[in-house]
């Protein structure tokens, strides 16, 4: 407890969730659980091409099938949208064409799974009985299924209405690159192929529309980590008012990037729900999930390091070819991430990444857990690993010699970010979180442990990475806290929530400073008639930015009631404390007045003045506007065993050390660093989104596009540093992503280490079984066994 | 006598229903009817277990409680059972142990998968008879996945709620639940809807047999473990479906023989898995990574050989041991080798109105050697890339008999004819000797590519199986020729 201004000691503990009791129950409401009177289903007919040109859709057999409400194409809903495109596409001007995507396709299919028509019925069944009786005439076009490939000269069109694939260019240039080369003592080289993979929630999409005649306002319940800005598209789309729409998220079941952009069934729906006058659910099943809503992280990567005889960076260059599907529903920013955070914790000098974004016939492409990141760590640790080999440095120690020290921060890349700011290190302590994470893992006597284990005849290797994430995103988040007359806690806030625990970091950063019980307060996200601004769950920001405007309103909310106590107990504002919900004078516990006293002579009895000439109502909201990017970083370190029969490979452990600045609750801090290194894990080992050379995905169920399972999660040892950032007054950083970020560099690492009686060099994630039995093979003149 | 409705136990009460489809599924019932939404639907082809809810019947006495996908469960299965889903632990405000423990544990974030991982983790619990160790909270688990949590909260849970034998409402309501179980238990046929539309459950062999005479259109059903996915993701609405969950006797029966093995068609794999291990411990990972818990609860050991999946993970190890099958039409009765059971992709020497009621397998002698592998992208709930199965006989240290099987190489599963010719006269003592051999299984097969493996990997894999299998029967520790994708045999508890 703050002794001097009284309140709570809630941040920092790892207080029980407010979210978790109805969970457990089963009482839960998520979308698809939502039910009202008349509520109609629907379904989409879906492209079955890659590419194609809309001849003809014939839906009257459709229509007649009892049960069917109405099938809609895109003239349909037309009638009720102000233009053709969803204006997604944030700023970037490298953007050469402008690819938002339709609610429906109009003449042109691009990719497998594209909506063409909404079938909306009594029942779901019935709608997927329509849809299946809808004739889609669809001439082929020639596809694009390789990025690379679709950036030669000669290439098929993605999309007829782009000249060439080249959808955007642009690039991270800073420093004498050429100067670099020239007088580099060594250089390294190498191509990474980086596959394409998903978010993959438990919970799909999906939505229900309802248009109410009485209000004259459209209320869209939809599982996204954006209600705010579905709610922005929704009026820009449907010509709407801001009082005419409302989106609300239900419980959702996990995010991970997949629900922050907006798709397009996400306007569809509520078209659809306008022209037919009733509601209509959607809920997106799990084919649709692994073909309709994005995913990303397919870059192909050239690249070369220069360096200095002692191991210390000169500069790095290349090229990067993003995979950016069909549509660009994000803009460009994914291969933007991957190449700055390819940067890390390290000094490099001069830097130079060309950044081509190719349009395929594949889903489009928008953040994913890491957004780009883990990409770019995976290719800096890579090199960095190369170069260790080349001069039979330690991997520890070519990190040690080139990272950023703790006397450096602030530490400033000359790289311009979206917001037209520079990259800058706000603060943390690479070479001791490396120093940290070498020793919980035994790196030092890790040499004798694998020497023992080869004379058995077994390959373990130790692996290691640093790295950082930019959280915290921009521009601002909001908050507001009201106690009411019967003393109810309400916080609301444009944050939203997909399983983070948001609703319990919101409710200790309150009772932090109202000593109230976190489990007493209510907490309202994702609703926009609850909050008229915000933006959501992205970029790991809403601990830093929603945190801290619960933070500064909580603090307005307790002056305010301190003001008004300090009438209604004739004491000095200066005497009076918060304590367990009661504002009392100091060092006289029990002469004081509760919240809820304070509220209701704040609510105002007619003809009487409020106490402390204060305005009505004891509540406060505050946003908080970022100054910008807090830099979480952390090391990982993992042990694996290589089984060279079947090229399987086995985590045996797993380490972290982790900085994120000051935590609220560590809890649920290494909740999201251990779900964030098994989605990590699954990107290394198992999950890869599959196409043939049609564009047919050919790993479209959980059975074939494998998450990890318990069994193969590794049990994770965490530590953590905290070097809180000076950049909000709570002190904290983002820790959603972080875990995913380190993984894939690190097992990679460890991967190589085991095999390095092989010299094998793991170019391509995931790494299979049969990919890593190849290179086996083809580094051994001879078999391992007899 | 007939019966022209299903009974079961939902919410504390019994339920007679009529009026279902018959390819309704027990998860739109509970979602759809009984608005209990508590469980979730997360792919519905029974990979994901969001929707995974307990089935409690009786079991010589005692109760028997088994966790089960309810996407592709259909609603005629549950005749007979008690429905227990996620709404139904708590009691008043306190949540049960399993609740409580992933609460404190942080193991819900979205809580999309949490009720079927408290589901799977209830089925553990209930049947614990001690403290349960982390690879079993794993087997249980195998079937559920969650992307929030990295599981580890999850595990913690389990050793924590899961540490003994249940002491909770229900283990002291047993004696009640089982007479409400057995007030319900009958000998009639079920069959439910008209003959165009029917979903029936006959109680004898003799009746299914007739029953099958009848309408040899209808689609036999054994576990809906495969079946439920022509409906939910094919969206086939197969009209007249016949039910094998109420046959007993010969059906279910097994018969542990000295010589052989004898195990009826209706045995869920679950139920299987104990007879199998005592013909060799490499049964025991197989049957751990068939499916999931859940897919073992409900699939039967016919229902994964009738269907001639080319990979079906026990087919290839049945067939190295020589395991015959027998069929009944009417009253006819016919054995045939189960190799011979699959002739082509999905084509099998099955007759119209015939089933498939009993699997004969041989024990494997004591000079005889026996090795089954399972190589998968993930441990868990995967399907094989390859699976192959060795039957090898040995005089001293040499190789005179050799029986060879794998899955995911062909067709069907099927054998490997030069390999095991080429494989007569190797001496374990002289590698050198191996190579014909191990050459020879890479001549047996042409593979195909797809997503799970390419060819070249599968080649190389049964290769590199047979060497292992070899290694192993020469001496050398399990413990350096399984390093990952197998569980050390017995290491692990």
């Amino acid at each position: 407890m703050n002794e001097r201004h009284g309140g709570g000691d809630w941040i920092g503990r790892s207080a029980a969730r407010v979210e978790d009791q109805v969970l457990l129950r089963g009482g839960a409401r998520f979308l698809d659980d939502i039910v009202m009177p008349d509520l109609a289903e629907a379904t989409f007919v879906r492209s079955p091409l890659a590419h194609g040109v809309i001849r003809s859709i014939n839906c009257d057999a459709a229509r007649a099938l009892p049960g069917v409400h109405a099938v809609y194409v895109f003239a349909d809903l037309r009638r009720v949208l102000t233009q053709d495109a969803i204006p997604l596409a944030l700023p970037a001007g490298g953007l050469r064409f402008d690819v938002d995507p339709t609610c429906l396709a109009i003449d042109e299919v691009c990719y497998v799974g594209e909506p063409v028509a909404i079938v909306v019925a009594t029942t779901r069944r019935i709608a997927e009985d329509a849809a299946a009786l809808v004739e889609l005439d669809i001439e082929a076009l020639p596809v694009v299924v390789d990025p690379v490939e679709g950036l030669q000269p000669g290439a098929p069109e993605a999309r007829l209405t782009c000249p060439d694939n080249l959808v955007a260019r642009t690039k991270v240039d800073y420093g004498d690159v050429e100067g670099a080369f020239e007088g580099a003592a060594h250089v390294v080289r190498e191509t990474f192929r980086l596959n394409k993979g998903g978010g993959h929630p438990m919970e799909p999409r999906g939505v229900v529309a309802r248009h109410d005649e009485l209000t004259d306002q459209l209320t869209l319940w939809n599982s996204t980590q954006m209600p705010h800005r579905a709610k922005a598209m929704l009026v820009a789309t449907l010509g709407l008012s801001e009082r005419q729409v409302r989106v609300v998220t239900p419980e959702v079941g996990g995010g991970f990037g997949t629900k922050a952009v907006f798709h397009p069934e996400e306007l569809a729906t509520p078209a659809a729900a306008l022209l037919l006058k009733r509601p209509i659910k959607w809920v997106e099943d799990r084919f649709e999930s692994f073909t309709a809503s994005i995913g990303e992280r397919e870059q192909i990567w050239t690249v070369e390091a220069a360096f200095e005889a002692d191991g210390r960076l000169r500069g790095i260059r290349g090229t990067l070819v993003y995979d950016h599907g069909a549509a660009t529903p994000y803009g460009i920013a994914l291969p933007f991430n991957a190449a700055t955070n390819l940067i890390g914790p390290y000094i490099l000098p001069a830097y130079r990444m060309l950044i081509d974004l190719c349009l395929t016939n594949k889903t489009p492409a928008a953040p994913t857990r890491g957004a780009g990141r883990p990409q770019g760590t995976f290719v800096m640790e890579r090199l960095l690993d190369r170069m260790a080999l080349r001069l039979a440095l330690p991997r520890d120690e070519i990190r040690r010699r080139n990272m950023i020290a703790p006397g450096q921060m602030p530490y400033t890349i000359p790289v311009k970010q979206r917001d037209g700011s520079m990259m800058v290190y706000d603060s943390g302590d690479y070479p001791q979180s490396q120093a940290l994470a070498l020793k919980a893992a035994g790196w030092a006597d890790f040499p004798q442990r694998q020497k023992a284990a080869r004379e058995q005849g077994r390959f373990i290797g130790l692996g290691l990475a640093n790295y950082v994430e930019a959280t915290g995103r921009g521009p601002f988040e909001s908050v507001s806290v009201s106690i009411g007359p019967s003393g109810q806690v309400v916080v609301s806030s444009g944050a939203t929530a997909q399983g983070q625990g948001v609703k319990t970091m919101l409710a200790q950063v309150v009772a932090q400073v109202l000593d109230v019980a976190p489990q007493s307060i209510h907490v309202v996200v994702g609703d926009t008639s609850a909050t008229p601004a915000g933006l959501g769950a992205y970029a790991s920001r809403q601990a830093v930015t929603a945190g801290n405007a619960a933070f500064a309103a909580a603090t307005l909310l307790a002056n305010k009631a301190k003001i008004a106590a300090a009438e209604l107990l004739e004491a000095s504002v200066e005497d009076l404390v918060i304590r367990e919900g009661v504002v009392e004078v100091k060092g006289v516990p029990g002469h004081g007045a509760s919240l809820t006293q304070i509220a209701r002579a704040l609510a105002g009895t007619p003809g009487f003045a409020l106490p402390g000439n204060l305005p009505p109502g004891l509540s406060a909201a505050s946003d908080f506007m970022t100054s910008g990017l807090s830099y979480t970083n952390g090391c990982h370190l993992a042990e694996v065993e290589v089984d060279p029969d079947t090229g399987g490979v086995k985590i045996l452990r797993y380490v972290v050390v982790h900085d994120c600045g000051r935590m609220i609750n560590p809890m649920m801090v290494e909740g999201q660093i251990l779900g964030g290194v098994i989605h990590g894990v699954g990107m290394t080992l198992f999950e890869w989104m599959r196409y043939d050379r049609e564009g047919q995905p050919l790993t479209a169920t959980l059975a074939d596009y494998l998450l990890p399972t318990s069994d193969v999660a590794p049990r994770l040892e965490i530590h953590h540093l905290e070097s809180p950032t000076p950049l909000n007054p709570l002190g904290v950083k983002g820790a959603a992503e972080s875990g995913t970020i380190g993984a894939p560099a690190t097992i990679v690492s460890a991967i190589e280490d085991a095999l390095r009686p092989l010299d094998i060099r793991v170019t391509q994630l995931p790494v299979t079984p049969p990919q890593l039995r190849k290179l086996i093979r083809d580094a051994q003149s001879s078999e391992l066994r007899p | 006598m007939k019966r022209d409705h299903i009974s079961f136990i939902f919410r504390g009460a019994r339920v007679d229903l009529a009026g279902f489809s018959p390819h309704a599924t027990l998860l739109e019932w509970l979602r759809l009817n009984a608005r209990a939404t508590g469980t979730k639907e997360g792919c519905g082809e029974g990979d994901c277990g969001a929707c995974t809810v307990v089935l409690a019947r009786a079991s010589d006495g005692a109760l028997d409680l088994r966790p089960v996908n309810a996407c592709i469960l259909l609603m005629g299965q549950v005749d007979g059972a008690e429905i227990l889903t996620v709404e139904d632990l708590a009691e008043g405000n306190t949540l049960h142990p399993i609740q409580q423990a992933m609460v404190d544990h942080h193991g819900s974030q979205c809580g999309f998968c949490t009720p079927g991982i408290v589901m799977s983790l209830f089925a553990l619990q209930q049947s614990a008879q001690g403290p349960v160790t982390r690879p079993q909270v794993e087997r249980a688990l195998a079937g559920n996945l969650c992307r929030c949590t990295g599981y580890r909260p999850i595990v913690d849970a389990a050793m924590e709620s899961c540490s003994g034998p249940a002491q909770d409402r229900f283990a002291a309501a047993t004696a009640l639940r089982l007479a409400a179980l057995a007030e319900m238990t009958d000998s009639a046929d079920v069959f439910v809807g008209t003959s165009t539309q029917f979903f029936a459950a006959p109680a004898s062999e003799d009746a299914l047999a007739a029953l099958y005479l009848e309408h040899p259109d209808a689609l036999i059903l054994s576990g809906a473990t495969d079946v439920g996915l022509w409906i939910t993701k094919a969206l086939q609405t197969p009209p007249k479906i016949i039910w094998l969950g109420r046959l007993r006797g010969a059906f279910t029966a097994i018969e542990a023989g000295d010589k052989a093995l004898s195990l009826g068609a209706g045995l869920t794999l679950a139920d299987a898995s104990a007879p199998l291990i005592t013909l060799h411990p490499d049964f025991a990972e197989i049957m751990r990574r068939f499916g999931s818990a859940q897919v073992r609860a409900s699939g039967t050991i016919g229902g994964s050989l009738a269907n001639g999946s080319p990979i079906g993970d026990i087919a290839p190890c049945l067939i190295a041991l020589g395991a015959e099958i027998e069929l009944r039409r009417g009253s006819d009765l016919r054995r045939l080798p189960l190799e011979a059971y699959f002739i082509a992709y999905k084509q099998q020497d099955r007759r119209s109105g015939e089933y498939l009621r009993r699997i004969i397998i041989p024990r494997p002698a004591p000079d005889r050697a026996f090795r089954a592998f399972k190589v998968s992208k993930r441990f868990d709930e995967d399907i094989s890339a390859v699976l192959g199965a060795f039957h090898i006989g040995l005089a001293g240290r040499h190789v005179i008999f050799a029986r060879i099987a794998f899955g995911g190489m062909a067709a069907t599963p099927s054998r490997a004819p030069q390999a095991e010719m080429a494989a007569i006269g190797i001496d374990l003592d002289a590698p050198a000797t191996w190579a014909e051999a191990l050459t020879a299984i890479t001549l047996d097969y042409a593979p195909i590519d797809d997503a799970r493996a390419s060819a070249g990997y599968r080649t190389l894999i049964s290769r590199n199986l047979f060497l292992k299998t070899l290694m192993e029967i020469s001496g050398i520790p399990a413990e350096i020729t399984r390093i990952s994708g197998f569980e050390v045999p017995h290491a692990a508890e």
